[in-house]
């Protein structure tokens, strides 16, 4: 899928930076809301600390206040008059003095003997014993309790004169607005709420009308545990809610709760910014990566592609191409080395180049490859020398520049000629070469590709005879001689300076072999050895002929051509030579004579029956011994 | 507290076989009690007699003493020996009066008419407290710092002996006195109530 090196190291860093990203903006993200979460919890629970210290303060205010009005000379003597109308109409003067909801006085056997907010609670024991018994120990007490269904800050405090004769109970009401001045002063909203006969209900709140209603829904299930309660995220019908139950005063019969509570998702907002602007940064930092990694990967993959692009230039051949990448890292070395590499390349190309006009392929590879040492061994090689016999009559034609060309041009015929049959131009000797087939390399083959070769050179040089008769120039006269024998192959000359060849009486013979192709007057003349091998070639019997120093004959051959390229008068002629041949051998001289004098008039035939005619002669004058074998005796060149 | 010379010698002639009484007080952990009133009420209803003047005075923004005992139509009268005037008062049902702010001695004492006890306060001052216990007998006495008050001047006779105290957790009953020697001890343990400190503000 992500085939190209660009592409997976895009994915790669990416995928790597974004996780890293996506991972730590979830972490933020999970630190934010927690953290707002606390906070919200926090300020909670400070707003509660606030709230009760307000509500301390409050009522110390009250009890202070009361205390002080309980003093008052005044109505310590409307006290002392013990007339209940007085007493009465004393209490409200002076409630309205602090702004008191209700006062009363209550004896010091704890029977009400007035009151403001129930006149019918005169003569009967007050309601709050508890307050009274609490206000006899520590000289003056609050408490918070509901009367007629409403909560009241309960003061009681003694009537001094100087010791206690009376109790003031003064009750200040706890309303909205008492919960709305502790909402400003704590930020949240505050309910003061309590189970009454068994039914939770809101004695006073801040709360709008929906959410007052919304709160009463989730009351039971908070007064059930008032204690898990006290700092915990509660989902009421309209909204979720921080909420904190405190109690604010449980020294009554029946406990009684102020609940504080925040709206989660208002008390978010500013997390719910700092979370968008996360979302943005992500955004950014994933298309910056994005880029990043995508120019990275640019600037890692460009040199690998313009470096695989000149690999392929080198593989077509083109050695001069450079990557030239001047970067300090390891692709710059390596571009750098690529480029020494080509250079050496193109170098080494050069030299093959030059090396392969001087010596045949097969050598200059051997050569390059370091596998060419001093020494020889031996081995079946068949060995061609040819030469173009009437060169030297072509060139007095011509200037020598134009000499020159003529011979480059056969010697370039030939030359392509020998390496198409799988042979190596040894050396070129003057106006001819010598080739050799199956050395340096073997091939099971070698002597049908030399007589291959020397075929196709005779048909191509002969073909080049109307082009320089056009110019007037003589048709060219080829001479190849082929012979195949065990021969030392090797380099021969000092370490610094060698030459591939070969080396033995074959190649000798070779050579002899195609100089008796003057005297026989036939381009080709092969050796019996070769003539063994290739079968397939119909040749003529030339001669037998002895090397100087041996006593062996052996017999020589012209290659004429494959069967089927020969007409059947090429045939029978042949076949009527090889009879005169073999007459001539038995010593029938005179019917070989005659046999030879009918082939005379063929010009293949002409100089070579001329040259049996003079042997007869020589022949009559002088019989032969019996050890004659036929064989004409070469002598050196 | 010592009766005048003029009344002593009085009682002396009357009743050649008067005695003293002695009695101990102490409360329920065997600390002696100081300031508390015994007096004898006789079964028989003595002639009466005409109550000693009393003085309750005011210094260092105190009354002096803190308790007084007295008999039914007794005067008092305040003397004020600090610069600062005081209004003493008194809420109690025995006797509420109250006298607005003076120095020196008020022109006219105030008369003690019912038996009781009587709360003294100053209006400006809060801290200040006096206790008066007016008794319907001539026979009273108020402990020493040791606990220990004498009746004298008691003749023989029956009475009931009472004590009463500021701090008396609960009313003790009286105790069945018969007066035969020149003699007697009686003993109290009664049970009081701790009473918070008053100090004065500081200025």
């Amino acid at each position: 899928m992500f085939g190209r090196l660009q592409d997976r190291i895009v994915v790669f860093v990416a995928a790597l930076l974004i996780t890293v990203q996506v991972l730590s903006f979830f972490s933020i993200r999970y630190a934010v809301e927690v953290t707002s979460q606390n906070t919200m919890r926090e300020e909670l629970a400070t707003g509660a600390n606030v709230f009760k210290f307000m509500l301390d303060q409050n009522s110390q205010q009250l009890v202070e206040a009361t205390s002080v009005l309980a003093y008052d000379y005044g109505f310590r003597e409307a006290v002392a008059t013990r007339d209940r109308e007085t007493i009465l109409s004393a209490l409200t003067n002076h409630a309205a003095r602090i702004k008191a909801s209700g006062m009363g006085l209550i004896g010091l056997d704890g029977i009400v003997v007035a009151d403001t907010l129930g006149p019918d609670t005169a003569g009967k024991a007050f309601a709050f014993p508890e307050l009274i018994t609490r206000a006899s120990m520590l000289g003056r007490t609050s408490g918070i309790r509901v009367i007629r269904g409403k909560p009241f800050q309960v003061v009681v405090v003694p009537v001094l004169a100087p010791l206690p004769i009376a109790w003031v109970s003064i009750s200040f009401v706890i309303d909205d607005s008492t919960a709305e001045r502790l909402r400003r002063l704590t930020s949240s909203e505050i309910s003061f709420i309590q189970r009454q006969s068994g039914t939770p209900q809101i004695l006073a709140t801040t709360l709008p009308k929906l959410r007052r209603r919304s709160l009463i829904t989730g009351l039971p299930a908070i007064l059930d545990e008032p204690e898990s309660f006290k700092g915990a995220s509660v989902k009421l019908p309209d909204d979720q809610y921080e909420i904190l139950l405190q109690a604010v005063d449980d020294s009554g019969p029946v406990p009684m709760y102020a609940l504080l509570q925040r709206s989660t998702n208002e008390g978010q907002l500013a997390s719910l910014r700092i979370q968008t602007a996360l979302y943005f940064i992500l955004a950014l930092s994933i298309a910056v990566t994005l880029v990043g990694a995508f120019r990275v990967a640019r600037q890692i993959t460009r040199p690998v592609s313009k470096l695989s692009a000149a690999v392929r230039e080198i593989e077509r051949g083109n050695y001069d191409v450079r990557t030239n990448l001047a970067d300090r890292d390891e692709i710059g070395e390596l571009s750098q080395a690529f480029d020494r590499m080509a250079q050496g390349l193109a170098e080494r190309d050069r030299m093959r180049d030059v090396l392969g006009k001087v010596a045949s392929n097969e050598v200059v590879t051997q050569l390059l490859d370091g596998r060419i040492e001093l020494g020889g061994e031996e081995r079946d090689v068949t060995v061609m020398f040819m030469d173009i016999r009437n060169f030297t009559g072509i060139a007095e034609e011509l200037t020598p520049h134009q000499s020159l060309q003529m011979l480059n041009a056969f010697l370039t015929i030939v030359s392509e000629v020998i390496e198409s049959h799988g042979g190596v131009v040894d050396k070129y000797l003057g106006d001819g070469a010598m080739a050799l087939f199956g050395a340096p390399v073997t091939r099971p083959d070698d002597a049908q590709r030399a007589l291959a070769c020397a075929l196709e050179i005779r048909t191509r040089i002969a073909a080049l005879g109307p082009t320089l008769a056009e110019r007037g120039l003589p048709h060219p006269q080829l001479g190849i001689g082929v012979n195949t024998s065990s021969v030392i192959a090797g380099n021969i000359g000092s370490p610094s300076r060698l030459n591939y060849t070969v080396l033995g009486d074959g190649v000798n013979l070779a050579a002899r072999l195609e100089g008796l192709t003057r005297r026989y007057n036939v381009p080709i003349v092969i050796g019996e050895s070769t003539r063994n091998l290739v079968r397939e070639v119909i040749c003529r019997e030339i001669d037998k002929v002895r090397v100087r120093g041996r006593t062996t004959a052996s017999r020589i051959f012209e290659p004429l051509g494959r069967r089927e390229d020969l007409d059947a008068l090429t045939i029978d002629r042949l076949g009527r030579w090889h009879e005169a041949l073999e007459m001539f051998r038995t010593r029938c001289f005179d019917a070989a004579e005659a046999a030879m004098q009918d082939l005379a008039a063929v010009p293949e035939y002409s100089r070579i029956i001329e040259l049996y005619l003079g042997y007869i002669r020589q022949l009559r004058e002088k019989p032969p011994g019996p050890d004659w074998d036929a064989a004409f005796t070469l002598y050196d060149k | 507290m010592r009766a005048p010379p003029l009344l002593l010698a009085l009682g002396l002639a009357c009743a050649a076989n008067a005695a003293s009484l002695n009695v101990t007080v102490k409360d329920d952990k065997g600390s002696a009690v100081a300031d508390a009133v015994v007096y004898a009420m006789p079964k028989v209803k003595p002639p009466p007699t005409s109550p000693r003047g009393a003085a309750i005075e005011q210094k260092d923004k105190t009354f002096i003493p803190l308790v007084t005992a007295i008999q039914v139509g007794t005067a008092v009268s305040f003397p004020n020996h600090d610069i600062v005037r005081h209004h003493v008062y008194s809420f109690s049902p025995p006797k509420p009066f109250e006298i607005k702010l003076y120095v020196g001695t008020p022109v006219a004492p105030v008369i003690f008419d019912k038996p009781g006890e009587v709360v003294l306060g100053c209006n400006i001052h809060d801290h200040m407290l006096a206790y008066v216990f007016v008794v319907d007998t001539p026979f009273f006495a108020k402990t020493d710092a040791s606990g220990v008050a004498t009746i004298d001047e008691l003749p023989a006779g029956d009475y009931d002996l009472q004590i009463w105290h500021y701090a008396l957790a609960a009313p003790q009953p009286a105790q069945a006195l018969k007066m035969r020697e020149e003699k007697a001890a009686a003993a109290f343990a009664v049970p009081l109530r701790i009473m918070p400190p008053r100090p004065a503000p500081k200025p």
